[in-house]
């Protein structure tokens, strides 16, 4: 054990490194062992004293959320700071589940535990998650002027979304189109589900000015938005009175097969635009090289689901040799065989077998679980 | 024999010089990857502090998921599984069992209590497995799918529900698993927020024993109180939480738990499924994976999620404990001999550089080497060239940092999720980190011999795990 170990020009025994090293360990560990069972004791602490008083705040709560003429100011008063927490907590839970006056009621009861105030604050100060829980607060709360009367800008995706859903939740936008302009404009990035969600929402109430939006800058979106704002026309209204849906069936012709088969869904909400479904465009769609782009376009045509559309598509089905598109395209044919009066076993012969037995079992399912639920 | 004795002595010498080595470069590797997975932490509990104020359920962007659960010999858990994975709130679910050739009456349990009927049409599409013997459609359930096809292992059952599924993402679980309610709107997250590059997602697996479970939903956690299971939750806690979210954060995750794992239907069928002939196909896939879409120069992320968390039973006898860690040992190698040209390979950026090397010293050649010092240290102690000062101030050290690390698994644990509320249940799995060091780790190093030896003479079976059924409120 006398090896000796130079170390900055010192000869140092390797049993003192090792001692040194086993001193640094031990003291690591010491602190490990604490702030462990420190936190743990502190959580525990926390989450009884909490639970002690959840469940009578609770009920309480509940009482005076039915009651027309709750003072919410007088029941708070005396409440300590756990309780206020917990409160606060039970309020979040039930802003989100309940509607009409009963949640009227609690967004008076979220003033009266000032948190408008609290997350007017919150919004000048730092921090993304800072941000979006005080926005989210003032939509629950339905309290855009907190926003409004603040010097706060939304600068990442995640807050923008989060600004615009709380002007649309409490109906403070001047149109759909300030809403868009503020979730896409100079958008390179994706959005999340929240914000994609959002978009929708929002677009909901004019998918027309969506559309104009898409057709203006759909070129410089990146590809991940680009699939995301197609998504969300494959769910919008079909009332869209535009004339111009040039830039959505360009998008079919679109390098990557992702975004060419998320515009062929979209395209699913145009079915009564008689220009999309001009037979010459419908060939060239049915004849995409890609079968994924092929089950989207089968998957519209059902979803059209008009006789010359579903002749389309069974004779396109039956001209298929990607057995998985067949699949997927009597899958889609399955949902509207009450619209279909002629034999097309033959011609789809065990895929189409396959998908009406699947279909009927579907059926059969719903019709139980309706049963059950009476 | 002064001549030998030399020789061992300078082999010796070496040898532990090798070992010195070694421990430090792989101890820092797992302090950085630790020290990475407190940051990741650290952003994910921000991220899941902060609910966005809309109702998910009403959303129509949630990507459709088959489960897939290949059930064999799984009569004790499988109607308590299924009821668990129909209960789980998600928009759009398919749930497919494979009972996989199953000899006890998984079959019969599964048709008496979901009301099963026999699809008459036959599948119009080639299934890469073994022969289809007949599929289910539940005339209750309309999301449930039962296929029975022969027996071909737990890779071929896999892929039957992948091939058969409708589904754009699929998730792959254990039938002896329960998963928690909200699970899979957590864990589908990366496929939402990067809708374009996800491939992968992996959630967080638990221990199941001594939880008490009711119609599929654990109602209470609870710490083992045996032994070997409670020492499985510290090792859980360790590797499959702390380590996998330190790799997450440099998206060098090369392993999901086949217990519970969310995939993209597509790209799992383009590489051809899980592969038959391995034992640990949910390494074997997530490797494949990163190596398929590397060489196919596509952008694509496998991400680890925290919060959703799988439950399931764990061993509880060392017979059955060693047969699970052989397979998985012999897995393990088969899966780095398969992939072996990803090591060190440029070509594969971090992955093939870092993660995947290091992953085969320290998870592969880490217990061989700690094996073989269990047999060179009393040969040297014989041969009188042992410095027993030396080796038992290295063998505490070594010791004292192995339970750093598992006491920064649970102090992860502790700071973000925590699942065990009681001090007491925290302060026993501390304890369970300095009890693993003396005895289990030892015996690990020999199942880990075992199962390279079983590799070697080429091994291929699975074994059979022993399931006691959970734990539920009439126990």
């Amino acid at each position: 054990m006398a090896t000796l170990i130079s170390l900055f020009g010192y000869s140092v025994p390797l049993t003192v490194i090792l001692v040194g090293i086993a001193l640094v360990i031990g003291l690591a560990l010491a602190v490990m062992f604490w702030i462990t069972i420190g936190w743990s004791t502190y959580q525990s602490v926390k989450s009884d004293r909490r639970q002690a008083v959840s469940d009578e705040l609770q009920g309480e709560l509940l009482d005076r959320v039915f009651d027309p003429d709750v003072d919410w100011q007088s029941w708070i008063a005396g409440m300590s700071p756990t309780e206020r927490t917990v409160l606060r907590s039970l309020l979040d839970e039930y802003l989100r589940e309940l509607d009409g006056r009963e949640a009227d009621r609690l967004r008076e009861l979220g003033v009266a535990l000032d948190i408008p105030a609290r997350s007017q604050k919150q919004l000048q100060r730092r921090g993304e998650y800072t941000h979006l829980n005080a926005l989210t607060w003032l939509t629950l709360l339905e309290r855009p002027d907190e926003y409004v009367d603040s010097a706060f800008e939304p600068r990442t995706p995640r807050e923008r979304a989060a600004t615009v859903r709380l002007l649309y939740e409490s109906e403070a936008l001047d149109d759909a189109s300030e809403g868009l302009s503020l979730l896409l404009e100079n958008s390179v990035s994706q959005f999340t589900v929240f914000g994609q969600d959002t978009l929708y929402r929002v677009a909901s109430d004019d998918p027309q000015a969506l559309l104009e939006t898409a057709a203006a800058n759909y070129q410089t979106w990146s590809q991940p938005l680009l699939i995301q704002v197609l998504t969300v026309f494959q769910y919008l209204g079909t009332s869209v009175s535009t004339e111009n849906l040039s830039w959505l069936t360009a998008t079919l012709e679109h390098e990557s097969e992702r975004v060419r088969a998320t515009a062929a869904r979209s395209l699913g909400s145009f079915g009564w635009r008689v220009d999309i479904r001009e037979q010459a465009f419908l060939e060239r769609l049915v004849n995409d090289p890609a079968p994924r782009v092929r089950q989207a376009v089968y998957e519209m045509l059902a979803s059209w689901g008009d006789e010359q559309s579903l002749r389309t598509l069974i004779d396109a089905l039956a001209a298929e040799d990607d057995a998985r598109a067949r699949l997927v395209g009597t899958t889609a044919l399955a949902k509207r065989q009450e619209r279909i009066d002629v034999d097309i076993s033959t011609k789809l012969g065990q895929t189409w077998e396959w998908s009406r037995e699947h279909a009927e079992y579907n059926t059969a399912a719903r019709r139980r679980t309706d049963q059950v639920r009476g | 024999m002064a001549v030998s004795s030399q020789l061992f002595g300078e082999l010796f010498a070496a040898f532990g010089l090798a070992v010195i080595g070694y421990y430090l470069v792989i101890n820092a590797y797992y302090l950085w990857i630790h020290g990475l997975a407190l940051l990741e932490l650290r952003d994910d509990v921000r991220e899941s502090n902060w609910t966005p104020p809309f109702r998910q359920f009403a959303s129509p962007f949630y990507p459709g998921i088959g489960i897939i659960m290949p059930a064999y010999n799984e009569s004790a858990t499988i109607i308590e599984s299924v009821q668990s994975m129909l209960s789980l709130n998600y928009p759009e679910l398919e749930i497919i069992v494979v009972n996989d050739g199953s000899t006890d009456d998984t079959l019969q349990r599964l048709i008496d209590n979901f009301d099963l009927q026999t699809v008459d049409a036959d599948i119009p599409i080639d299934v890469p497995t073994e022969e289809v013997r007949a599929v289910y459609r539940s005339t209750s359930y309309e999301e449930l799918l039962i296929v029975d096809k022969e027996n071909g292992g737990k890779s071929d059952a896999l892929n039957a529900g992948i091939w058969l599924t409708d589904m754009p993402l699929f998730c792959a679980v254990d039938s002896d698993t329960i998963i928690d309610r909200d699970a899979l709107l957590q864990l589908v997250r990366p496929f939402l927020e990067q809708p374009a590059s996800a491939v992968a997602s992996g959630g967080v697996i638990r221990v199941a024993n001594e939880c008490t479970i009711e119609k599929g939903v654990v109602k209470s956690v609870e710490l083992p109180k045996t032994g070997l299971p409670g020492l499985q939750v510290m090792e859980y806690l360790r590797a499959f939480y702390s380590g996998r979210l330190g790799l997450n954060r440099i998206n060098g995750l090369i392993l999901i738990s086949g217990a519970f794992g969310l995939f993209r239907t597509e790209v799992v069928r383009e590489i051809g499924g899980y592969r038959h002939d391995t034992i640990t196909e949910d390494f074997d896939i997530v490797v494949r994976l990163h190596r398929y879409l590397i060489d196919e120069k596509r952008e694509y992320t496998v991400d680890f999620i925290p919060e959703p968390v799988a439950w399931t039973e764990v061993p509880a006898t060392r017979r059955v404990l060693g047969r699970q860690r052989r397979r998985w040992y012999r897995g393990m190698v088969e899966t780095v001999v398969t992939n072996r040209a990803m090591l060190f390979n440029r070509k594969y950026g971090r992955v093939g550089t870092v993660i995947f090397p290091f992953f085969v010293a320290a998870e592969m050649f880490g217990p061989l080497i700690e094996g073989l010092g269990y047999i060179i240290l009393p040969l040297a102690w014989y041969f009188d060239i042992l410095n027993v000062q030396f080796f038992l101030i290295f063998f505490f050290l070594t010791t004292g940092f192995g339970v750093f690390l598992s006491w920064f698994g649970i102090f992860s644990e502790v700071w973000s999720f925590n699942r065990y509320d009681s001090p007491w249940q925290i302060l026993r799995l501390l304890w369970y980190g300095i009890l693993e060091n003396f005895g289990y780790r030892q015996w690990k190093t020999i199942v880990a011999w075992q199962g390279l030896i079983e590799y070697l003479k080429g091994v291929d079976t699975w074994g059979a795990m022993e399931r006691s059924g959970f734990k539920t409120e009439d126990d």
